[in-house]
């Protein structure tokens, strides 16, 4: 292993203090007592956060948001799944095509699927926003779960389910009897994943979402546009808390680089 | 999930493909047509080029900044037991779990005129007047950085954990410099993940939208926010589709590059 100097040392923990050092400041900066950002915070107030908890366009906004990732996970997630057993059961040149076409929004710019979707709705007069956002959530988050089932079934021994199927079961008992137990920690991976995929999209949802819905991040985003005051660094830090807890919980049950190296 | 793929992917981009090829009126948007004249004006009039170019630019100068960042980083996260190790880790992708618009606007709020870093130079009296570090290409470089920074630091350590144990020390044993071990074993060794990474920030950076159009304050544009901007003000569709496709060679491009040194 290289053994780093104190060149690459001090390189290295200069690094870690960049990628840190702005959330940390947001954290500070939203219990200011000042009606402007600064860092370090002036005096202590949690007054920024009760701002948030009474206005109602970041409340429903939320709202959006939780409705949008959880329908989102709840039809990528079980279509994933599906479309990763299907691809393990057929042919290898089948499954090397359709998996790279099934993969491609990964590799596909957010952006361009964006403006494509909010032409094609235009063009097929979709006038279903809530839907049409969802759906261009489904779309990007399919791989994932994709991907998360398909590694948990490489992990599986092929001998189970030739077990049951000799044992007499049907194909429908074998799936739901066999298969999903045993992939059930990689169904989970891949709920948490589509599920915060779907809920910090933006990319996409800037170009489908409207007066009708506009999810959190579009909200701060417009928010941003007139004004920086202390009560995004307050909703900033609500979602960075949240992501940190989420952190802890990966770790905690899958291993870190277990969870991401099955996304990445 | 074929058929939703159909409807919600292949579709939306097959339309937009359409679209490239018609052209602009100013009073019904876009007059069916098949002509080249989007593309000719997108490859040839010199604004376009520029900020082609300029895409370009922004994609290799963040490419280069976070190698280096990453490349430090990971040497050192690397040569830390495996507590450290995976603390560090948590560190490094936790970010990834945080809202893209939140980890933008940390960096508004440091660079700003009013900001952080401005405020903390005045206050000390290093300088007079805020330094431009805010709305230009500066701003967007760093905020890219920041975001993208995780996937080089995980696409390297991918790579050195990976390697034999010993090669550092056979190097050393054979009496060879640092420095020497570092050019002539460390690097070449590691030029897989340095590549992947490398191609990875670069795609993420030329198809980006929210960090160059948040932190850029209008003056810096990229093909992104230009594609955004003629779809969602000036309405100009075709040469806006005709950006996505020039937009979309350029990823495909790097990522066959990318999938071509992953299989060497």
């Amino acid at each position: 292993m290289m053994r780093p100097g104190p060149v690459l040392t001090v390189g290295g923990i200069a690094v870690i203090a960049f990628i840190l050092a702005p959330l940390v400041v947001i954290v500070g900066a939203s219990f200011t007592t000042t009606s402007y950002i600064v860092f370090p915070p002036v005096g202590f107030t949690l007054d920024w956060y009760a701002k948030l908890l009474v206005r109602r366009d970041f409340y429903s906004s939320f709202w959006d948001s939780l409705i949008v990732a959880l329908a989102c996970t709840a039809i990528a997630v079980p279509a994933g799944a599906l479309a990763a057993i299907g691809l393990h059961r057929a042919s290898p040149a089948t499954r090397v095509s359709l998996q790279s076409f099934i993969m491609s929004p990964l590799v596909l710019p957010t952006i361009i699927t964006g403006v494509a979707l909010l032409q094609f709705y235009q063009m097929v007069d979709f006038h279903f926003p809530v839907m049409g956002l969802i759906l261009g959530h489904v779309i990007i988050t399919i791989p994932y779960a994709l991907r998360s089932v398909g590694a948990g079934l490489m992990g599986l021994d092929p001998a189970l389910e030739e077990a049951a199927a000799s044992l007499g079961a049907t194909p429908l008992r074998i799936l739901l009897r066999v298969l999903l137990p045993n992939l059930a920690p990689a169904l989970l991976v891949s709920v948490i994943f589509v599920f915060i995929i779907s809920f910090d999209q933006v990319t996409v949802s800037i170009f489908l979402s409207g007066a009708d819905v506009m999810p959190l991040p579009i909200r701060i985003y417009s928010y941003i546009e007139f004004s920086l005051d202390p009560m995004v660094a307050a909703i900033s830090t609500v979602l960075i808390v949240f992501a940190y807890v989420l952190v802890w919980v990966l770790e905690r049950s899958f291993g870190l680089n277990r969870a991401f190296g099955s996304s990445h | 999930v074929l058929l939703i793929y159909l409807f919600f992917l292949v579709a939306p981009y097959l339309v937009l493909f359409r679209m490239s090829f018609n052209e602009f009126s100013s009073l019904k948007l876009y007059v069916p047509a098949f002509t080249f004249a989007n593309y000719a004006t997108v490859l040839a009039e010199p604004y376009y080029l520029g900020l082609l170019a300029r895409t370009f630019l922004v994609g290799v100068l963040v490419a280069v900044v976070t190698l280096v960042m990453g490349l430090a980083l990971a040497v050192y996260i690397a040569s830390r037991g495996p507590v450290t190790k995976s603390l560090l880790m948590g560190a490094v992708l936790s970010p990834l779990l945080i809202n893209l618009v939140v980890r933008t606007y940390a960096w508004l709020i440091l660079l700003g005129d009013q900001g952080v870093i401005n405020q903390w130079l005045m206050g000390w009296g290093v300088t007079g007047s805020p330094l431009p570090i805010n709305n230009n290409l500066f701003a967007v470089v760093i905020g890219l950085t920041h975001i993208t920074l995780p996937l080089m630091v995980l696409s390297i350590v991918s790579v050195i954990e990976t390697l034999p144990p010993n090669i550092i020390e056979a190097a050393e044993s054979l009496g060879a410099s640092r420095a020497r071990i570092f050019r002539k074993v460390f690097i070449p060794q590691v030029m897989p993940g340095i590549a992947a990474g490398s191609l990875l920030v670069f795609c993420y950076t030329i198809s980006a939208f929210i960090t160059p159009q948040m932190l850029g304050g209008g003056r810096v544009s990229t093909l992104s926010t230009v594609i955004y901007e003629k779809f969602t003000f000036s309405l100009n569709w075709p040469v806006g589709s005709a950006l996505v496709f020039v937009l979309l060679a350029a990823n495909l491009a790097a990522m066959t590059l990318h999938r071509r040194i992953f299989k060497s």
